[in-house]
């Protein structure tokens, strides 16, 4: 298991909708702040990347000292199950799943995203569920962080 | 390292300018900016002041196209350690600045001049320009020529051509002294040296190392000296011979550093032409650089000194060449391995640098979070540096990046918000808000990240010293994310706002509110009081259609109209104060004291009544904000203006609805009112608001006090209403009308005399009396509790509404008072005025029942007849004439008997507390008007004495009923049965049927409103009780019996010894012959007592009957026939035959003897032949064969003993 790993999902709209510390590292606050500010940041690269590639792993897209971040953009289906057609279509931005690690386990990040991604979609399909709204659901939270002991 | 390095920077030459003496701070920016104006000077400008005093080193000079570009550091720089490696790095001139008027004495600016010059040792070209000289200094000036250039006072253009030509001056200097360095460093070589060589003491393979690379670090440097002297080709040369010598020599530092002068010179050579494959050669050099600058790394003073700047400044150098939008990702690849390099910089201050210039790169590619992260980690080293410039600086980069992390200041949004603010309004108005345009009001939201950044601008603010800023950051970190905060940091941050504020002067304001939480509660109407309706002009009741009419609050006809105009238009007046009511809320864990809020209002027509509030800790409160609207024209409220925590915030509600509209959607923290516990509130829209001229301002004031009229049932009555001018505009037309319910209880306003009271002048009042009657509970509302507790009662008839309100539409001058804004648009309005009459109606004296009792007492027989009852009448006008009490008792005369006297038995019961005094009047009609002697009365009264009734008790009441006894039976009340029988045929009967009926029924009416039963009790209440349906159900039956005489009457009296009898005209004598037809004693036994009976034709026909007369005794046994007869008699007794003229009476004399004494009863009857139909009707015959049978009323005769 990493010892520092941050684990968010970005909105569309840019907001982070889902955030977990999932390291084995000991907490620090300032150091959760820093997580989040560089996955921030990163944001800017993941918009120029994602529209480069077909690939939704997109791995070490950027780093800060010897923290990488690795990023897994959603498709547009995502939204084209929660929201209907004209706007996953006219939307231009993807949902993102963003992971600030130390470790070079690159099979197991992408496993992590791609079982995360699972769940995400499973949350998107409640009915009440607002899209683009925080996941407050205690279960995905559960099940994120046994992924990341899993996988990370 | 330096900041903004670039790849040109290699050919810039440095020079320090100094303010000499005094320089104002102004004033020293200013001669900068002209300075600055002089950054680059062109070569062919340069010629005239170049004199070639020996063959020139730089053969190549471009001197149509090239330029010798300068750049000036103000305050100047300490040497650098890399000076000999870069020359660009060295302070090649100085420029002194002097201003005059501050400085006087020319001698000490020169000494100053000089001693500051001597800490620039690489300076080639000393110069100290005095601006503003006076006349005297101007000739001293001249006089000292040297490095003195004095600038005389002329306007700015003058001045910067003079500047210019200076500039160029030391341009020419620069250049001829980089030619004298370029010879001799050519024919004598100079040791170059930098840190990174080592500082031991060299042995002696390194010696013959060190004079084998000084060799390529001449070229180099000289290299560097053509580059700056503007001669790109020369330095080409220059470079590559030396890069040559580096190469074989191993000296890869200065390798890397000739490689790098090579660039810029191709670049300089190829000025303003980019095309791909140069740039391709720029990168590929650059690279070559960045490796070379790397392997010079030397591992045993790596702890000293490292190029490691120099790798990371190439770094930064390509990154600035290639930064553009398309090149974004190779960019971010050099600035992230910059930034990796950060670690390894020994210095700080390097580090710093680095940090800038990445920022700055990210923030040029547009990677605007990438730059905002960068500037947090400069603000943060800038935060290591425990000192107040450092704290300014950190403060300052902090706030660039608040765009980013979208946590900025509202100054700094003011001028671009429009948009934003459009589309909220918008989305407001709509009211249903679209989720997408919801999300993206709320678009990065990241609260930790925007918690981090607001903390550090508090902290950097505070150790700044910058009061206003710390409290901006504390307020917005506390107003955005309180629920995040703890309550203990929350505490902190409401005292940093209080220590923020105690340093700034009072009244600042500041862009960004702090608490409480504003939103708008509601804007009330106007009380009813002062409701402005809407004048028509051109209608005679022109606040007609203005309100809305009928008892519906809605009206699905209204409902099209009020969705257009969905927003409601409020009419506001100059002078009243209105009111608009704000909710408050303060979710933090601290008790919030807002010193003042007020309504902010821009159109600067309206003064603001500041209010203080305290809100506790987690609440929430409505307060009324209020003002006064100050002239004409339109309102807007956008918010309020708080001050708290000693600073003044504007709030403006729509704020706060976005962030309510966000907490509903899920996308805000925390809804501050909910978590307040106050209830979900609809969306208040916001009213068009518009202020008009003054109008009148009525104010009423219903006398007997502004509470409650607690009437009796019944009770009438006279209030007044005051109505007082409190507006400053004259009342001119006046309307007054009922509404509610129970509008019949006002029997009288009086609106003439508000009539005559206009104009009703401002200031002045008016009195209007009002008679009002209570009304009859109604039967529905049965409140066993309305006696005892009247308070109880008159709650709920408040609550009711059955009060009566009186509505006064009034209206000011129709044409509008000269003002001339007003003029366009339509007359002033008017205002209606509503006075609810606060009615409260207790249950009074209550009725039970009514019947009709008839009361028989027989008549004595005497000397004189018992008059007739109609006769009767002027003598009881008499009575009640003396107005002695005793004489309005009825008095029985036992002479007459009353027979066919009936009372109207009224019981009433009393269940209130207090007494009631009942007086029954019965109202006459005056028989004959002339002979009256109050004749100008057309009706009198007959009163009786009054009744008490108790509380918790109740009473009957009797009124005779003796007084309306028609004087003759005329055929008119039985019209009908002689239409019916008549040979009109039936057509017409059920007309005249109807008609009849009609006529009876209006007897009866006026029968019975002559009755009135009034009640009095205590002081002043008093009333009339409505009894009168009881009345009639109780007389309905006998009417007629009370109403019609029959239509004979009978009459004895006993006739001694021949007397002439009484005469019946003279009523005085009347009296006084019953009396003493009394005293004369009883009738004896065993004695022949003649008597005489009258009968009387009441009707207007003449009438044939037969009379009989008959004696019973006392067991009601005939004694004048039978076999046990005791009485005997004279004259004829039965079957007397008699024709009765129309109105007349007869007399018929007989004698009686009566044996045995005792108590006898004459009654007199007749059998009427040929009756005609008024006499059958009366009878109540079925037939009309039957016989009609008249029965006069028994008399009594008492017989005494003759023993």
């Amino acid at each position: 298991m990493a010892t520092t790993a941050c684990f968010i999902i970005v909105s569309r709209n840019d907001i982070p909708i889902y955030e977990a510390e999932v390291g084995s590292a000991a907490k620090r606050e300032d150091a959760a702040q820093l997580h989040q500010f560089i996955l921030h940041a990163a944001l800017d690269i993941v918009q120029d990347i994602a529209w480069t590639t077909s690939a939704m792993f997109l791995k070490a897209i950027d780093r800060f000292n010897d923290l990488v971040v690795s990023v897994y953009v959603t498709a547009v289906f995502c939204r084209y199950i929660s929201y209907n057609l004209i706007f996953s279509l006219t939307t231009s931005l993807h949902t993102r799943l963003m992971l600030l690690h130390d470790s070079r386990n690159d099979d197991g990040i992408k496993s992590f995203f791609q079982e995360v991604h699972e769940l995400y979609i499973k949350v998107l399909l409640n009915p009440l569920y607002l899209p683009g709204s925080r996941i407050a659901s205690s279960h995905f939270d559960t099940k994120v962080r046994a992924l990341a002991r899993k996988y990370l | 390292m330096e900041p903004d390095v670039s790849i040109e920077t290699s050919s810039v030459i440095r020079i320090a300018v100094l303010p000499i003496g005094t320089v104002p701070p102004g004033l020293l920016r200013e001669y900068q900016m002209m300075l600055l104006r002089q950054q680059t000077i062109p070569q062919s400008a340069i010629s005239s002041f170049y004199t070639e005093h020996q063959k020139s080193p730089f053969a190549h000079q471009p001197w149509d196209t090239g330029s010798l570009r300068f750049k000036f550091i103000l305050g100047g720089a300490p040497p650098s350690p890399w000076e000999d490696f870069q020359s660009n790095r060295k302070i090649l001139a100085v420029i002194g600045i002097c201003h005059c008027p501050s400085s006087p004495d020319l001698d000490s600016v020169i000494d100053q001049f000089n001693s500051a010059c001597k800490s620039y040792a690489s300076a080639l070209v000393h110069r100290c320009f005095a601006f503003c000289p006076g006349d005297s200094q101007l000739e001293d000036g001249s006089k000292k020529g040297g490095n003195l250039k004095l600038f005389p006072p002329a306007d700015t253009q003058t001045q910067e051509m003079h500047l210019q030509t200076m500039m160029q001056d030391i341009a020419a200097s620069l250049l001829m002294e980089f030619e004298k360095w370029v010879l001799k460093a050519e024919s004598a070589g100079t040791i170059l040296k930098t840190p990174l060589d080592s500082q031991a003491s060299l042995n002696s393979e390194e010696v013959l190392k060190a004079k084998k690379r000084r060799l390529a670090r001449s070229q180099k440097t000289i290299g560097d000296y053509c580059l700056l002297a503007g001669s790109p080709v020369d330095a080409s040369a220059h470079y590559s011979t030396s890069q040559e010598l580096a190469r074989l020599t191993g000296d890869y530092f200065w390798y890397a550093g000739a490689l790098e002068g090579g660039v810029c010179a191709l670049l300089l050579d190829r000025m303003g032409q980019k095309d791909p494959a140069m740039e391709e050669e720029v990168r590929y050099r650059y690279n070559s650089v960045i490796v070379h600058y790397r392997k010079s790394f030397i591992q045993d003073n790596a702890q000293r000194v490292s190029p490691l700047s120099f790798e990371l400044e190439a770094t930064l150098k390509l990154a600035r060449f290639l930064c553009r939008r398309e090149l974004a990702k190779e960019v971010v690849e050099l600035l992230t391995s910059a930034a990796d390099g950060a670690k390894s910089l020994i210095d700080a201050s390097d580090r710093l640098i680095l940090f800038v210039e990445i920022a700055r790169l990210y923030g040029t590619i547009g990677y605007q979070r990438k730059a905002a992260f960068f500037s947090r980690q400069i603000a943060q080293l800038y935060l290591q540096q425990e000192n107040r410039l450092a704290a300014i600086s950190a403060m300052q980069v902090l706030a660039m990046t608040t765009k980013a992390y979208r946590v900025q200041s509202r100054t700094s949004t003011s001028e671009h918000s429009l948009p934003n603010k459009q589309i909220g309004s918008s989305h407001v108005d709509g009211g249903k808000m679209h989720h997408h345009s919801v999300v993206s009001l709320f678009e990065s939201q990241w609260s930790t990240l925007q918690m981090v950044v607001l903390r550090e601008i508090l902290l950097s603010a505070v150790r700044a010293g910058d009061p206003l800023a710390a409290w901006s950051a504390a307020a917005r970190l506390l107003r955005s994310y309180y629920p995040l905060i703890t309550p203990a940091g929350q505490n902190g941050l409401a005292s940093a706002l209080s220590n923020s504020a105690d340093r700034l002067p009072s009244g600042t304001r500041c862009a960004d509110p702090a608490l409480p939480f504003i939103r708008l509660y509601s804007f009330p109407l106007h009380p009813s009081q002062m409701d402005i309706v809407k004048r028509n002009p051109e209608r005679e009741d022109w606040w007609a259609g203005s309100a809305p009419s009928g008892p519906f609050i809605y009206t699905p006809f209204s409902k099209g109209e009020s969705n257009d105009s969905s927003k409601q238009d409020l009419i506001w007046v100059v002078g009243e104060p209105i009111q608009v009511l704000v909710e408050l809320a303060n979710p933090c864990g601290f008790d919030l004291r807002v010193d003042s809020i007020y309504l902010s209002v821009h159109s600067g027509n309206f003064d603001a009544f500041p209010v203080s509030v305290n809100l506790p800790t987690n609440s929430s409160k409505v307060i009324t904000l209020s003002g006064i609207p100050t002239s004409v024209g339109p309102v807007t409220i956008p918010g309020c203006m708080v001050h708290c925590f000693g600073v003044v915030t504007e709030h403006l509600f729509k704020d706060v609805d976005n962030l309510l509209l966000g907490a509903t959607q899920g996308l805000v923290l925390s809804d501050p009112f909910r978590c307040c516990g106050s209830a979900k509130l609809r969306n208040v829209s916001f009213p068009n608001i518009s202020v008009v001229p003054p109008l009148p301002l009525l104010v009423p004031h219903v006398g007997g006090g502004d509470g409650a009229i607690i009437l009796y049932e019944g009770e009438i009555r006279g209030l007044w209403i005051n109505l007082a001018n409190a507006g400053t505009v004259p009342v001119e037309q006046v309307h007054i009308s009922l509404s509610g319910k129970n509008q019949d209880c006002v029997i009288s306003v009086a609106y003439e005399t508000l009539k005559a009271a206009l104009p009703l002048k401002p200031g002045s009042e008016v009195k209007i009396p009002v008679t009002l009657k209570a009304w009859q509970l109604g039967l529905l509302d049965p409140d066993p509790a309305a006696g005892k507790s009247a308070f109880g009662s008159m709650m709920r008839h408040f609550k009711d509404g059955s009060s009566p309100t009186v509505v006064i539409h009034y209206a000011g001058s129709l044409s509008s008072s000269g003002d001339p804004s007003t003029v366009g648009s339509s007359v002033p309005p008017g205002r209606r005025l509503v006075v609810p009459l606060q009615i409260c109606v207790l249950q009074g004296l209550s009725f039970v029942k009514a019947r009709l009792l008839s009361m028989e007492i027989p008549a004595h027989v005497g000397e004189n007849l018992p008059k007739p009852v109609h006769v009767d009448s002027q003598s009881t006008e008499r009575t009640i004439g003396s107005e002695s009490k005793l004489d309005r008792l009825v008095k029985i005369d036992p002479f007459r008997g009353s027979w066919g006297l009936r009372f109207l038995e009224l019981e009433l019961s009393n269940p209130t507390d207090v007494v009631f005094d009942i007086s029954v009047s019965v109202q006459l009609e005056n028989p004959s008007n002339a002979d009256n002697d109050s004749a100008d009365q057309d009706a009198v009264e007959y009163g009786y004495p009054k009744t008490r009734i108790d509380r918790d008790c109740s009473a009957r009441v009797l009124i005779p009923l003796e007084h309306f006894k028609l004087p003759i039976l005329d055929g008119s009340f039985f019209m009908k049965d002689i239409q019916a029988d008549g040979p009109t045929g039936s057509r017409n009967s059920s007309f005249s049927e109807k008609n009849a009926k009609a006529e009876l029924n209006a007897s009866i009416k006026n029968l019975i409103s002559r009755i009135k039963v009034r009640w009095q009790s205590g002081r002043n209440s008093s009333g009339e009780l409505n009894i009168k349906d009881a009345i009639q159900a109780a007389l309905q039956a006998s009417v007629m019996d009370v109403l019609l005489p029959d239509p004979l009457t009978f009459g004895f009296r006993l006739v001694r010894n021949g007397l002439e009898p009484a005469k019946l005209e003279s009523p005085n004598e009347l009296n006084s012959s019953v009396q003493s037809s009394a005293s004369k004693g009883p009738v004896l036994a065993h004695d022949m007592t003649p008597m005489e009976v009258l009968v009387r034709n009441n009707t207007k026909d003449l009438i044939k009957m037969s009379l009989s007369i008959t004696c019973r005794d006392v067991a009601g046994e005939n004694c004048v026939e039978g076999a046990k007869a005791t009485v005997l008699w004279a004259g004829i007794l039965s079957g007397i035959t008699i024709e009765i003229p129309p109105l007349q009476e007869i007399k018929h004399s007989f004698s009686l003897y009566f044996l045995v004494p005792g108590e006898y009863t004459l009654v007199a009857a007749a059998l009427i032949d040929d009756a005609n139909d008024i006499l059958r009707a009366r009878a109540r015959t079925h037939s009309p064969d039957e016989p009609i049978f008249c029965c006069g009323p028994p008399y009594n005769v008492r017989v005494i003993g003759t023993a």
